[in-house]
């Protein structure tokens, strides 16, 4: 049993890390702030029963992800589950593959065209249920056991998710770069 | 299923470290053997690290000013009500 009095000693540190997941769900700095607030208050007042000893990032996670949707899902009425076409394997390398000819390893070359605003631009056009875990295993760096767990999702659950998300991330990527002129779009 | 198959149906749970000792193993010596693999592997790699990179986003710096504030109040609250 943790103790109330230690609740900001221990749990201050992640603060800035659940801000930025915030950040990335709600869209919005002043909606990621609301969140983290209620995050930490809901946090405190439950101190009592987060059991020492565990995963204390875990359940910060689990608890803004829980303080998210019921704040914003509401709103939209129903849960926003959004279906994803099939994308191809490797779909950004591929792609840039085709462009860049022979060229070895020029497809690594290729992705420092993109900048920090372009990944954001991606993350942000994912549907809900695929950003969360693509944010929860690239951005925050959980496992896929403590993304089952934040999100209360069977692991295979997250797999695909995950699996399928990445995939459109990369597609948005190359629609941007085709948007800003720095590939040719293919025919 | 030939190799580069299996490497890149498992190439997002090899990155994440997520997959048992045998199955990495054998991707591994597959990756040895495979430029082609080799390759898409470090892409995916790179774009993984930059994806983690640029999806970080700093908070306002009043943003532990906030929360101590937040929790100072609650406190202040329950002093009072018990």
């Amino acid at each position: 049993m943790a103790d109330r009095a230690d609740f900001e000693r221990d749990a201050m540190e992640f603060a800035p890390q659940l801000y930025s997941a915030a950040l990335r769900m709600t869209r919005n700095p002043a909606d990621a702030e609301d969140v983290v607030q209620e995050t930490y208050l809901k946090a405190y007042r439950g101190y009592d029963s987060f059991q020492e000893g565990t995963n204390l990032k875990a359940w910060l996670y689990r608890i803004l992800t829980n303080t998210y949707i019921n704040k914003y899902r509401k709103a939209q009425r129903r849960p926003n589950e959004v279906e994803l076409g099939e994308l191809q394997d490797l779909y950004l390398y591929r792609r840039l593959g085709e462009q860049s000819g022979a060229t070895e390893s020029a497809e690594r070359t290729a992705l420092d065209m993109f900048v920090d605003d372009d990944i954001i631009e991606a993350i942000d056009a994912l549907p809900e249920n695929f950003r969360m875990p693509v944010i929860y295993a690239d951005v925050e760096g959980f496992t896929y056991k403590e993304i089952a767990e934040i999100l209360d999702i069977p692991i295979g659950t997250v797999m695909s998710r995950l699996h399928r998300g990445r995939k459109a991330l990369q597609r948005r990527l190359w629609d941007l770069a085709v948007e800003h002129g720095l590939v040719e779009p293919e025919e | 299923m030939s190799g580069c198959e299996h490497a890149v149906e498992y190439v997002y749970q090899y990155l994440d470290e997520e997959l048992t000792l045998t199955r990495r193993a054998r991707i591994s010596v597959h990756l040895r053997r495979c430029g082609a693999c080799c390759d898409a592997f470090e892409f995916e790699k790179h774009l993984k690290a930059k994806i983690a990179a640029g999806g970080k986003s700093e908070p306002p710096p009043e943003l532990f000013d906030h929360l101590r504030a937040l929790l100072e109040q609650e406190r202040t609250n329950e002093d009072s009500g018990s």
